[in-house]
C-alpha cells in the first residue's frame, strides 16, 4: 500500500534503525577496530594489528575454547532434544497428569539460569550434595567430584543445561506431533505395523522440519551459554568449561584484554554467521523440498 | 490494551529516568559520603559492616556506605572497569599483588601527606614499607586492611591419638602426612593448589618468584622443588588436591578438613576463627615448615583511596582508615576474623591482656611475620599469578604435566608482551 | 505399569530438585554442615529467609528487576508496532534495505556486542543505571518480523477505510492493528519480560550497587566465598527468585508456550 504521507514509513521505521544501529551495528565495527589493539582500559591503546588473532591461536586457547564449547554445545543440544522427543511422545496424550508434567518440564525452561545453577550447584556438591550421597549410598564409595573433576565438570554442566531446556524442545515437538495425521498413523496400526515401526516410517519423518529447527535453533542459543558456567564453575577446573562468552567475559573484565577479548568475540561472532548461515540454507532446501 | 500500554511505557521510562546516574543515596544530610567497596562474605563481611556502622554513629562529619562486590577477583574486575568507566568508588580493599599495577595507572590516591598517615603505627612487614621489595621507597599508597599468612592447621585430636606434632620440614611433613593417610578414607594434608601457596613452598626452597635482577624467574629450580613436592604427595596419596577454582578450592579444602577427610591443611590465618568455631575436633595451628629455611608470603589486602574521587571524599576516606586503625578496631577485627593485627599498638594491648597466652592460634601468623618475605614489585605480578603461573600449577598437579616443563613455559609466556 | 514407572521418574527428575531447594532452605546451619544429604530438616526454621530479608535490599532488587523487564519488553512491543506496519503494508523505497539491516542485526547476539556497548554506556555515564540496562534491549528483531507476519494477514481493506475516515498512521498502528494482534503482543510481552527478569549477563556487566543491581545478580551474590558456603541461605534467596518466574509461568502458561512455538514457526 501507499502510504499516506511519504516520509511515514521513514519515520516509523527511524526509533527502530537507530537503536538497531547504534546498539547492534557500531558495537559491530568498535569490536572490530579493538581487536587490533592491544588495551587495558585504564591506559592508552596500543595498535598491535593481528598480534591479538596470533596470540589466540598460538596459546591454543582458540582451539581450546571451540572445542570446549562445541562438545558442551553438542551434548546439550543431542541430550535435550532426545529428551524432549521421548518426552513429547510420552506426554502427547490427554489427562491431568501429563499436562502437569508438561508443565513441569517446560517450567525449568522458564526460570532463570541462575536459579538452575545455583540450585545444581547445592545439588551436585561432592560432600553434602544430594547427588552424592545417593553415590555412596547405592555404590558405598567415595562420590565422584561431579564439578571440580576437569573430566566430569564439562558434562555435569551440561546435564544441567540439558535439564534446563529440554522443555522447549519438548514444546516444539509436541506441536510438530500435533500436524501427524493420526488417519495415517491409524492406517499403519490397522496395517499390523508395531509402534516402534510406526514411529520410524511416519512420525519420525514428518517431524523432520520441527527436528532440524530444534536442533539448529538449540545450537545456536548453547553456544551462547554463559550464566550456567558463570555460577557453577567459573570456567574451570582448569578451564574445562570455559566456553567461549566465559572467555570473552575472562579476557575482558577479569584480565582486563580488551582487544584480546575483542578479538575472541570477533571469531565467535564469525562462527555463529557461519551457523545461522548454515540454518538459513538448510531451512530453504526445506522448503523448496515441501513445495 | 493500548492505553495499558502507552502507559506502562511512559511509566517505565519515567521511573527509569528518575533513578539517573552513578549517585548513591541514604546519606544523612550535610555528610560527605565514602563508597567503599568491599569483597567479603560471611562472618568478615558481618564485622566489617559493623565497624562501618560504629563509624558513622560516632561521628557526624562523614558517611561510609559499604556495598558488596563478590569475591577478590569479580571484585578487582568490577573496580578497575568502574574506574574505567568513570564510576569508581573512594575506597576499596585490593589483593597486595595487585596494587604496583593500579600504582603504575595513576588510580591511586597518594596517603602520606594527610594528616595522622605517617602516624599510624603499622607494623612494617604488614604495611607497604616491608611487604614489596623498596615498597618504602616509593609514595605510600596503600595501607594494611585484612592481613595474613599461610598457616598449618592440624586435627589436634589425631595428632593427640597418634603422638605426632606439626612438622617442621618438608621431610617431616611428608612422614606426617604418609602416618596420617588412611587409604580411602583420610588424607594427611590437604592444601589448595594456589599461587600463594607455591610460593611459599618455592620461598621455603630458598628461591624467590621474581629475581633481584628483574627476570621473572619462577624460583628456577626452587620453583620446580616446590611444584614437586605436591606433585609426590598427590601421586603417593597422602595429599588431596581440592578442586574448584580460586576460593572455591580454599573452601572445598577448609571443609576436607573440618569433615575429618584431611587431617592437617594449609589455608590462611583468615579462616581461623570460622575453622574453630565448626569444627568438632581441637584446632591446632601451626607454622608452616621449612624447607632449605622457613619462609612465607603475606597475603590479604590493603586499602586503597581512589585518585578520581573529589577531594573531600578522598579526605573522609582517610579518616576512616585511621579509624580502622585505632586499636580497638584493629582488635575487634583481628579478634573476631584471625586476620593479623596491624599495628603495634593492637599488639601490645592484646599481649598485655594475656589474649595470646589464651589463644595460642591466634599468635602463630604473628610469630611467622619474623620470616615473611616480601612481593617485588612488579606492575605485572597479578598477571603472571592469575593468567600464566596458576592454570599451570593447577595443570600440573591435577593433570599431573611435568612441573619443569610447566614453569619453563610460564617463564617465556612471562616475557612476551602483553 | 512401565509407562507410569517412566512418568514417576520424570516427575522425580524435573521436581525433585525444587522440592530439594525448598527443603535445605528451611534447615539450620548446623544441619547443612552436618547432616546435608538428610531428607527432611529436624528443626526447619525460616532463620535463613529472615538472613536474605536482612541483608539484601531485595525490595529494590525487586523493583529493579521488574522495572527494568517491564520497559525492556513494553519498549520493544512500542517499537516493533510501527516497524512491523511499515514492513507489511507500506511500499517505500528503501524497504529492502531496511529489511535487510534488521535481519543482520539477529546474527549479533549480546554476548559479542556486549564489550563496546558496555564502554560506549560507560562514555555517557550510564553505567549502573536502569537507563543502561533497559537501551540496548529496546529493539527485538524478531519482535518486529512477528509482528510483520501477523499483520500481512490484517486485509488493506480495513487501513483504506480508517484512513479514508481521516485517522493519522500513529491511530491506525496503535489503536487499530494493536489490538488485532493481541495474542500475538502478549506472548511476546510475557516472553521478553520473562527473558529479561532473569537475565544475569548483562546486568553482572553493567551494575555495581543496589542502585541498579538486578535480583538474579544478587541471589547469585549469595553464593559467598571464603568462610564456608551457607547453601540454606542461598536455597533460600534461589526460592525468593524462582517464585515470580514460576507464579508468571502459572498465570500464563498458554501465552508463553506460544511465544516459543511462534517463534519456530512465524517465519
Amino acid at each position: 500500500m501507499k502510504p499516506s504521507r511519504r516520509t511515514d514509513p521513514y519515520w516509523m521505521l527511524l526509533p527502530t534503525l537507530l537503536f538497531l544501529f547504534v546498539f547492534f551495528l557500531f558495537p559491530l565495527g568498535m569490536l572490530i577496530k579493538q581487536s587490533f589493539f592491544s588495551w587495558d582500559l585504564l591506559t592508552d591503546a596500543r595498535y598491535v594489528g593481528l598480534a591479538n588473532y596470533r596470540a589466540l591461536l598460538r596459546s591454543g586457547e582458540l582451539l581450546h575454547t571451540f572445542t570446549t564449547t562445541f562438545s558442551m554445545s553438542a551434548a546439550v543440544v543431542l541430550g535435550s532434544m532426545a529428551a524432549g522427543l521421548a518426552l513429547a511422545l510420552l506426554l502427547d496424550r490427554p489427562g491431568r497428569f501429563a499436562a502437569f508434567l508438561r508443565g513441569a518440564v517446560f517450567s525449568a525452561y522458564v526460570v532463570s539460569w541462575v536459579s538452575v545453577a545455583l540450585l545444581f550447584l547445592w545439588l551436585l556438591d561432592a560432600d553434602s550434595g544430594i547427588f552424592s550421597g545417593l553415590w555412596r549410598a547405592v555404590c558405598g564409595s567415595r562420590a565422584p567430584n561431579w564439578l571440580g573433576d576437569p573430566a566430569l565438570a564439562p558434562w555435569a554442566v551440561a546435564g544441567v543445561s540439558v535439564w534446563k531446556i529440554t522443555g522447549y524442545a519438548l514444546v516444539l515437538f509436541l506441536s510438530g506431533l500435533q500436524d501427524v495425521p493420526s488417519s495415517v498413523l491409524e492406517a499403519a496400526e490397522l496395517d499390523g505395523a508395531s509402534p516402534s515401526a510406526r514411529f520410524r516410517n511416519v512420525t519420525w519423518p514428518l517431524l523432520r522440519p520441527t527436528t532440524l529447527f530444534v536442533a539448529t535453533t538449540s545450537l545456536i542459543a548453547s553456544f551462547q551459554l554463559f550464566d550456567v558456567v558463570r555460577v557453577m564453575t567459573q570456567g574451570g577446573p582448569v578451564r574445562s568449561t570455559t566456553v567461549f562468552v566465559y572467555a570473552v567475559y575472562e579476557q575482558l573484565f577479569l584480565d582486563l584484554r580488551v582487544g584480546r577479548a575483542s578479538a575472541e568475540a570477533v571469531v565467535f561472532f564469525a562462527i555463529l554467521l557461519l551457523l545461522t548461515g548454515a540454518q538459513f540454507v538448510l531451512f530453504r532446501s526445506q522448503e523448496t523440498e515441501a513445495a | 490494551m493500548i492505553p495499558r500500554r502507552e502507559f506502562l511505557r511512559a511509566s517505565a521510562l519515567a521511573a527509569a529516568g528518575l533513578v539517573g546516574a552513578c549517585a548513591t543515596d541514604a546519606v544523612p544530610e550535610g555528610r560527605t559520603p565514602v563508597s567503599l567497596w568491599f569483597s567479603y562474605g560471611g562472618t568478615n563481611r558481618e564485622v566489617l559492616e559493623g565497624l562501618v556502622r560504629r563509624f558513622n554513629a560516632r561521628q557526624s562529619r562523614d558517611y561510609v556506605q559499604a556495598v558488596y562486590q563478590g569475591d577478590y577477583f569479580e571484585g578487582l574486575a568490577k573496580l578497575r572497569t568502574a574506574i574505567a568507566a568513570g564510576c569508581a568508588p573512594t575506597l576499596s580493599h585490593v589483593l597486595g599483588e595487585v596494587v604496583p599495577y593500579l600504582a603504575n595507572a595513576n588510580v591511586l590516591e597518594p596517603l602520606g601527606d594527610y594528616p595522622g598517615v605517617r602516624e599510624l603505627d603499622l607494623i612494617p612487614e604488614l604495611g607497604q614499607e616491608r611487604s614489596w621489595l623498596s615498597g618504602g621507597a616509593r609514595p605510600l599508597v596503600a595501607l594494611p586492611f585484612n592481613r595474613s599468612t599461610p598457616i598449618a592447621y592440624l586435627n589436634g585430636d589425631l595428632f593427640a591419638q597418634t603422638g605426632l606434632r606439626a612438622p617442621r620440614d618438608w621431610a617431616e611433613l611428608r612422614s606426617v602426612a604418609e602416618r596420617l593417610s588412611v587409604p580411602r578414607t583420610r588424607f594427611g594434608f590437604g592444601c589448595p593448589i594456589n599461587w600463594w601457596f607455591w610460593v611459599a613452598l618455592v620461598g621455603q626452597a630458598g628461591g624467590t618468584v621474581v629475581a633481584a635482577d628483574g627476570r621473572v624467574s619462577l624460583g628456577d629450580e626452587a620453583g620446580v622443588l616446590a611444584l614437586s613436592l605436591w606433585q609426590e604427595l598427590v601421586r603417593d596419596g597422602f595429599m588431596k588436591p581440592p578442586p574448584g577454582r580460586d576460593y572455591n578450592a580454599w573452601e572445598q579444602c577448609n571443609q576436607d578438613f573440618l569433615s575429618g577427610r584431611a587431617a592437617m591443611i594449609w589455608s590462611s590465618t583468615a579462616f581461623l576463627k570460622y575453622l574453630e568455631a565448626h569444627a568438632r575436633f581441637r584446632v591446632v595451628a601451626a607454622p608452616l615448615p621449612a624447607g632449605r629455611k622457613r619462609a612465607v608470603p603475606t597475603g590479604g589486602t590493603f586499602w586503597i583511596v581512589l585518585r578520581g574521587a573529589a577531594s573531600e571524599q578522598k579526605a573522609a576516606a582517610v579518616r576512616f582508615l585511621r579509624f580502622m586503625n585505632e586499636p580497638e578496631q584493629v582488635i575487634e577485627w583481628s579478634t573476631r576474623t584471625g586476620y593479623i593485627p596491624v599495628t603495634r599498638a593492637a599488639v601490645k594491648e592484646l599481649e598485655r591482656r594475656g589474649y595470646y597466652a589464651d589463644h595460642p592460634n591466634d599468635a602463630v601468623a604473628l610469630e611467622q611475620l619474623s620470616v615473611a618475605e616480601p612481593w617485588p614489585w612488579s606492575v605485572d605480578l597479578f598477571r603472571l599469578q592469575r593468567e600464566i603461573v596458576q592454570p599451570r600449577l593447577e595443570s600440573a598437579v591435577l593433570e599431573g604435566r611435568d612441573a619443569r616443563d610447566v614453569l619453563r613455559e610460564a617463564r617465556a609466556l612471562a616475557l612476551e608482551p602483553t | 505399569m512401565m509407562r507410569r514407572a517412566v512418568l514417576a521418574l520424570v516427575a522425580l527428575i524435573w521436581l525433585f530438585p525444587y522440592l530439594w531447594m525448598g527443603l535445605t532452605s528451611l534447615k539450620p546451619l548446623d544441619e547443612i554442615i552436618h547432616s546435608p544429604t538428610a531428607l527432611l530438616p529436624l528443626h526447619p526454621s525460616f532463620d535463613a529467609y529472615r538472613d536474605v530479608f536482612r541483608t539484601l535490599p531485595l525490595a529494590r532488587y525487586f523493583l529493579n528487576t521488574s522495572v527494568m523487564a517491564l520497559s525492556i519488553a513494553a519498549l520493544q512491543i512500542a517499537l516493533a508496532l510501527p516497524a512491523g506496519y511499515a514492513l507489511a503494508k507500506l511500499r517505500f523505497r528503501g524497504k529492502r534495505l531496511a529489511f535487510a539491516l534488521i535481519v543482520a542485526t539477529l546474527l549479533v547476539p549480546a554476548q559479542v556486542r556486549f564489550v563496546p556497548v558496555f564502554l560506549m554506556l560507560a562514555r555517557a555515564h550510564l553505567v549502573n543505571t536502569l537507563s543502561g540496562l533497559i537501551l540496548p534491549f529496546g529493539v527485538s528483531a524478531l519482535g518486529t518480523f512477528l509482528v510483520r507476519q501477523a499483520l500481512l494477514n490484517v486485509p488493506d481493506s480495513q487501513i483504506e477505510a480508517a484512513r479514508i475516515d481521516g485517522a493519522s498512521e500513529l491511530y491506525i498502528v496503535y489503536r487499530l492493528m494493536a489490538p488485532l494482534l493481541t495474542p500475538t503482543l502478549v506472548s511476546l510481552f510475557l516472553f521478553s519480560f520473562i527473558s529479561h527478569w532473569n537475565d544475569y549477563f548483562w546486568p553482572l556487566v553493567l551494575t555495581t550497587d543496589e542502585h541498579a543491581r538486578t535480583l538474579p545478580l544478587a541471589i547469585a551474590l549469595l553464593r559467598e566465598q571464603g568462610s564456608g558456603v551457607r547453601w540454606h541461605i542461598v536455597m533460600a534467596g534461589n526460592v525468593i527468585l524462582s517464585l515470580p518466574a514460576l507464579a508468571v509461568f502459572a498465570a500464563a502458561q498458554r501465552h508463553l508456550l506460544r511465544a516459543v512455538t511462534e517463534r519456530g514457526f512465524g517465519g
